[in-house]
């Protein structure tokens, strides 16, 4: 396969607001074709290095690449091959969903009409309703199709399920895999930052945690679900003291225990095993656990 | 077919398809020259990334299992495994090592292992001839 640079590169970037380091010395890389959950609690400098490849904001110290650009230098180029669709999205209000989608289209080079038409079909849009009197799911499923419709390399995605009731976070995910991966998916990179983790579990191949501007983890989703398990175990009588070495946390309550695993799960469920326990099971961590808990991996470091 | 996804399972989500393709193949849920469902509707179906949808049916067909026909999509081959019968004993010969040593673990004894095996392997075959039958007699509608 020919090598070709990846989607981002971000190296050693750091960015403050005055005192505030928002974002200090991160360093990611993504994968073209590839789609990457960029997780983190709020005010974590998920948004503020989205603006930086954006180059909405410019890194103070670091680089950051989008297909191996400059967005600072190449922005023209940067942007026509990206799409970007921020949490909170705003259109003028004056103008109605047609004019809205023809104000976009008229940006880019390129243009999927049937695309276009598929979506607003399946997301119920009326053309001739004003962007005033859109919900926030209307408006985020306007957003979307003109994120969609350029076909655009690369899609940015900063919290874009937040505030949404359920069916339309579920068409909005479903769209992103159907219409938006449906062509060339190798040149379908998604980045997409989120708390909501558990809706994209599916959707992510790969992922990093941020946690005050730094890159906590960075992991492949189905290596992390492999490594982080979750030990439940019961004895027959409450154990005085349960010491487990290498065990990731424990939590204690009576004869019941749930304890992490880092990767040594075999370990820990023969140790256990020798306890004679009642009841033992082991499940993988979901990605949203895995994101809780590593904050118990950085206060182990 | 149906597809159920665990991520709690501790496998990797194409590995689960993987199995399922080959259980429903075992038990005649999916006969030879079906189709499988198409990696779009599929990844949209189950929320999961079309890599992963890719990887399964790639997957599929390296064991021999299913074929591509480009712009049909992915059937159900005939049982022709493409390993030879030595291959195709040391392959299952390590599934069966590791039920061996859950068993163990398990204490469960070599008779009530072999009994429940034979009772597998019945319920297998009860499923495909199921299935069987209803092709010839129109299934009932529920």
């Amino acid at each position: 396969m020919k090598e070709s640079p990846s989607a981002i590169e971000i190296r050693d970037l750091t960015r403050r607001y005055g005192k505030l380091e928002a974002v200090h010395g991160l360093s990611l890389t993504v994968r073209a074709g590839c789609c990457y959950g960029f997780f983190g609690r709020n005010g974590a400098g998920k948004t503020t290095t989205i603006k930086c490849l954006l180059n909405l904001l410019r890194p103070q110290s670091g680089s950051v690449r989008v297909f191996g650009l400059d967005p600072q230098r190449d922005e023209v180029a940067v942007k026509s091959r990206l799409a970007y669709v921020p949490d909170a999205v705003a259109f003028y209000p004056w103008m109605t969903v047609r004019d809205t989608l023809d104000y976009f289209a008229s940006f880019r080079a390129h243009w999927n009409r049937d695309i276009e038409s598929d979506l607003l079909k399946r997301f119920g849009l009326d053309l001739s309703q004003k962007a005033a009197s859109m919900s926030k799911g209307q408006k985020t499923q306007l957003a979307l199709i003109t994120a969609i419709c350029p076909e655009p390399e690369l899609l940015l995605l900063d919290e874009p399920t937040s505030g949404l009731d359920p069916i339309v976070r579920r068409e909005f995910i479903e769209t992103v895999i159907g219409a938006y991966q449906s062509s060339d998916p190798a040149n379908r990179t998604v980045f997409v930052s989120t708390h909501l983790i558990s809706e994209f579990e599916g959707l992510i191949d790969e992922f990093t945690v941020i946690e005050q501007g730094r890159n906590l983890i960075t992991m492949n989703a189905d290596a992390a679900r492999e490594r982080f398990k979750k030990i439940s175990v019961r004895f027959t009588a409450a154990p005085a003291n349960l010491a487990l070495t290498g065990a990731l946390q424990i939590k204690q309550t009576g004869r019941t225990a749930e304890i992490l695993a880092n990767g040594n799960s075999e370990k820990l469920m023969a140790e256990l095993q020798t306890m004679k326990p009642e009841d033992l099971r082991c499940e993988s961590l979901s990605l949203e656990e895995i994101f809780i808990a590593s904050k118990a991996l950085e206060q182990k470091k | 077919m149906l597809f159920q996804i665990d991520f709690k399972a501790g496998k990797p989500v194409y590995l689960q398809l993987v199995d399922q393709v080959r259980y429903a193949a075992a038990s005649g849920m999916l006969r030879p020259g079906e189709l499988l469902p198409g990696i779009r509707p599929l990844a949209e179906e189950l929320r999961v990334n079309r890599n992963t949808i890719a990887k399964a049916y790639a997957e599929l067909e390296s064991q021999g299992i299913v074929e591509t026909l480009p712009g049909k999509g992915c059937y159900l081959k005939a049982n022709h495994s493409p390993f030879t019968k030595v291959v195709r004993d040391q392959l299952l010969l390590k599934e069966i090592d590791e039920a061996v040593v859950m068993a163990h673990h398990l204490q469960i004894n070599r008779e009530a292992f072999l009994e429940m095996v034979k009772e597998r392997l019945d319920h297998f075959e009860r499923l495909a001839s199921e299935e069987q039958s209803s092709k010839t007699t129109p299934r009932r509608t529920q």
